[in-house]
């Protein structure tokens, strides 16, 4: 009885470190090279230990300045894709209006919609409006995909709260405004966090969008991770940069490690 | 529960639609426009009509290439959705260790997409890589420069290793919402695991499966950052994907043909997607689907 019980526990770890061993072997690989000089120095050994890359990656206004772009577009982004999906996920979710069926489908295929299919016309498009090397230009074109998903998160939150809520709260006498702002978004607080997850992974890493719309200023980190590569690549700082880059990732997955494993449930 | 019907709802969508027509609708009737014209210089167009899309039809490696992409569809689906609720399905049995689990799963989501190569040719590398060291060592030949099948294992495992988590994070989240009365029940009925994940679990998380199949399949479809890196299509076009042509068209300033391609790829894109909608559609109006 005893060996029959260890036997599945035992595969079970067995597997998971596979696992792991797959997931976390590249990343061992990148943080080891991130902490080793790959270009000689002066004064330096090649292949030495060293905090010589981090310093660099913070000394150098490009790459400072890289970090700060990706922020700013990422969190506009964000607040973007919050502010115009949330009342779009409650009209679908609370009402049947005319064409309520097409619109999802179209939603679901911007979604679809290759990257690389549309970066033309959106460049010519912000170069009319000015929108090209700035963050809000890179902010707005990664709506094309976050604001579809963010919809189709909330709406299934939205859904999962019931009808009588919004009764309740309507027959208590609040305004449409305070009922939306100060008791339904408390509410599907979990489901904003899957939300803003979501949107801040896809848009932080975009690679596409985020080249064409970039020509001279306002590059983003994967712009200057690219422009780090060249006849003598400096691995070392391309793995530090890489390794920075990966950090305000780690603590989004950290905030909603709970909500991701619980909260998303997909309604068929 | 029966929504009321009200078309005042439209306002709510405004601001949705206003952006999506902004950064959707209104590129992509310009790629249609842009396909039907030869473009010089973005003010000098000369309306070719249909002509591009006959060029592309009628030239071979439009469809060798179609064909690679959707080979690499069907491998990269075939690996990844199975394992991925397998590995779901193991995270049921591990309690708490679910969630360590599952952020570990979900790193590679937050790489820089332009990284995910760069890491895999780092790690594969002969002189620098953990891995490349070991193949070296154990005397493996492996040359993704010049070897094919090379290339593609690369690209699969490169591209496994950074979407598996969204596969496992969907199929696990909507795997934990069952309630555990039905597994207890057909514990009772004595169901074997193959009966309760085909009658229990498989309906359950048919709505998540749908959506990571779409996601996938369009993603591994126009796969081009990771391929483009790894080997630029390469070696002799063996991994020349439909979205490689069409960034090699758009580097050579071939707009109007590049807008055709586009609109073509996208067309294949929205048919597939359009089609598995329906099916899902259609399937879930049977009354064993219900919920």
């Amino acid at each position: 009885m005893k060996m029959t019980r260890m036997r599945p526990s035992i595969a079970l770890g067995l597997a998971f470190a596979a696992l792991a061993l797959f997931i976390l072997l590249p990343f061992v690989q990148t943080v080891l090279l991130s902490f080793t000089l790959t270009l000689p120095r002066e004064g330096y050994r090649e292949g030495q230990a060293t905090l010589i890359n981090y310093a660099t990656v913070f000394a150098r206004p490009d790459l400072r300045d890289a970090i700060w772009n990706s922020l700013v577009y990422v969190l506009l982004n964000v607040t973007l894709c919050l502010a115009a999906g949330l009342p779009a996920a409650y009209a679908i979710a609370r009402f049947r209006f005319t064409g309520d069926r097409h619109i999802l489908f179209a939603l679901i295929a911007f979604r679809l919609t290759p990257p690389v299919v549309l970066s033309l016309p959106i460049f010519i498009l912000f170069a009319h409006v000015g929108l090209v090397n700035s963050p809000v230009g890179i902010a707005l074109v990664h709506c094309v995909f976050n604001l579809p998903i963010a919809i189709w998160i909330l709406e299934s939150f939205i859904a999962a709260v019931p009808r009588e809520f919004d009764e309740t709260c309507f027959l208590d006498g609040h305004s449409f405004r305070h009922f939306f702002l100060g008791k339904l978004i408390p509410v599907i607080a979990p489901g904003i966090g899957v939300t803003v997850f979501f949107c801040f992974i896809f848009s932080w890493v975009e690679v596409v969008f985020a080249r064409i719309l970039t020509v001279t200023a306002g590059k983003p980190i994967t712009m200057a991770i690219s422009a780090l590569f060249g006849f003598q690549t400096d691995i070392g700082l391309v793995m530090a940069m890489t390794v920075v880059s990966l950090i305000p990732g780690v603590a989004m997955i950290w905030f909603v490690r709970n909500h991701i494993a619980r909260g998303f449930v997909i309604r068929t | 529960m029966i929504k009321p019907h009200s078309n005042r709802a439209w306002l709510l969508m405004i601001p949705a639609l206003l952006i999506m027509g902004f950064v959707a609708v209104l590129p992509l009737v310009a790629v249609f426009n842009y396909s039907f014209h030869d473009i010089f210089t973005l003010d000098t167009a000369l309306w070719v009509g249909p002509q591009w899309y006959l060029e592309i039809i009628r030239d071979p490696s439009f469809w060798a290439s179609l064909g690679r992409s959707a080979l690499f569809s069907a491998i990269v689906l075939s690996i990844q959705v199975p394992l991925g609720i397998w590995i779901a399905l193991l995270m049921l049995r591990i309690g708490r260790w679910a969630v360590p689990v599952l952020m570990m799963l979900a790193l590679p989501l937050v790489v820089p997409w332009n990284m995910i190569a760069g890491m895999w040719l780092t790690l594969i590398d002969p002189q620098i890589g953990l891995l490349g060291k070991a193949i070296a060592t154990a005397g493996i030949g492996f040359d993704y420069k010049f070897t094919a099948l090379h290339t593609w294992i690369l690209i699969v495992a490169a591209d496994t290793w950074h979407w598996l988590g969204l596969v496992v994070i969907l199929s696990y989240a909507s795997l934990s919402a069952i309630p555990a009365s039905y597994r207890q029940a057909a514990a009772i009925d004595g169901a074997s695991r193959l009966a309760v994940f085909r009658h229990i679990e498989l309906p359950r998380i048919a709505g998540a499966l749908s959506i990571v199949l779409l996601l996938r399949f369009v993603d591994s479809f126009m796969i081009y950052t990771e391929a483009f890196t790894i080997n630029a299509g390469g070696p002799q076009g063996a991994t020349t994907f439909i979205s490689l042509e069409l960034g090699e068209d758009i580097r050579s300033f071939t707009y109007g043909r590049a807008a055709a391609r586009a609109m073509l790829d996208f067309l294949i894109v929205l048919s597939v997607a359009w089609a598995f909608i329906r099916i899902r559609a259609g399937r879930s109006t049977s009354p064993e689907a219900t919920r």
